[in-house]
């Protein structure tokens, strides 16, 4: 097994190195190029995520992102140190009219995750929370 | 961020050439910055946008915003099929569909 460990602080400005890293990973691997996009999102609101909500946006905090690489499947393991979350909501989110009214903008991460992988799972305690994302090869 | 938004603007259209390849969290206040001068008809051009996320997606729910309490008629061109799929995904698409670059020659 292959793997490729990229720490950040929790500055979203290196959420862009992640994701860089996540587009030449899935090259890497031999997705195609829709699906190295939908695996740059993934990470991209993964790594947000752990810098938001985990971390808060302390720069002292690292988030760690390991890519993990076999013959079957791409697993991205993203951990904050944050004081965990009590669930994640995966559920589909999407633009509607009362929204916009209320000026609730945000909020399409998780389920952007949950709909461009093909697993995804969470680990989180007080010390902080991990998520993993899972992409098979397919054919 | 300089160069977040080239304005291009005849009679009542106004073209927002989107400059930064990404659309995200750092780029967000100076794109959405561009909601201040919107036209009665306001189109996104995402030629050279190479990735948006849903912070990104966050603030051009802005303009959707904007252009929805002045009556506006808001626009995206030229945006790439990865992004076309994830703008219907979240029904962007219904608040900012599509128009075709040749659609604006009649407002020239």
């Amino acid at each position: 097994m292959d793997r490729v460990e990229v720490h950040i602080p929790s500055d979203p400005i290196f959420e862009r190195v992640v994701r860089a890293s996540a587009g030449e990973i899935g090259q890497a691997f031999g997705f195609s190029v829709e699906r190295v996009e939908d695996l740059k999102l993934a990470v991209s609101e993964a790594v947000n995520n752990a810098i938001e909500h985990g971390n808060k946006r302390e720069t002292g905090k690292p988030v760690e992102v390991v890519f993990a690489l076999d013959h079957e499947k791409l697993e991205v393991r993203i951990s904050d140190h944050g004081a965990g979350v009590g669930t994640l909501d995966f559920s589909r989110h999407v633009v509607e009219e009362r929204n916009l009214e209320e000026g609730k903008l945000r909020g399409f991460g998780s389920y952007l995750i949950s709909a461009l992988v093909d697993d995804c799972e969470v680990s989180s305690s007080q010390t902080g929370t991990v998520l993993t994302l899972r992409l098979y090869r397919k054919g | 961020m300089t160069n977040a938004i080239r304005r291009e603007e005849f009679g009542e259209v106004a073209v927002l050439h989107i400059g930064t390849p990404s659309v995200d969290g750092v780029s967000a206040a100076a794109i959405e910055a561009a909601c201040a001068n919107m036209r009665p008809i306001t189109v996104l051009d995402f030629s050279n946008v190479s990735f948006i996320n849903s912070s990104g997606i966050s603030s051009l729910l802005k303009f959707v915003v904007t252009a929805r309490k002045a009556g506006y008629k808001l626009f995206a061109m030229n945006v790439s099929p990865h992004h076309q799929k994830i703008f219907k995904m979240v029904e962007m698409s219904r608040f900012m569909p599509t128009i075709e670059e040749r659609d604006l020659a009649i407002y020239r």
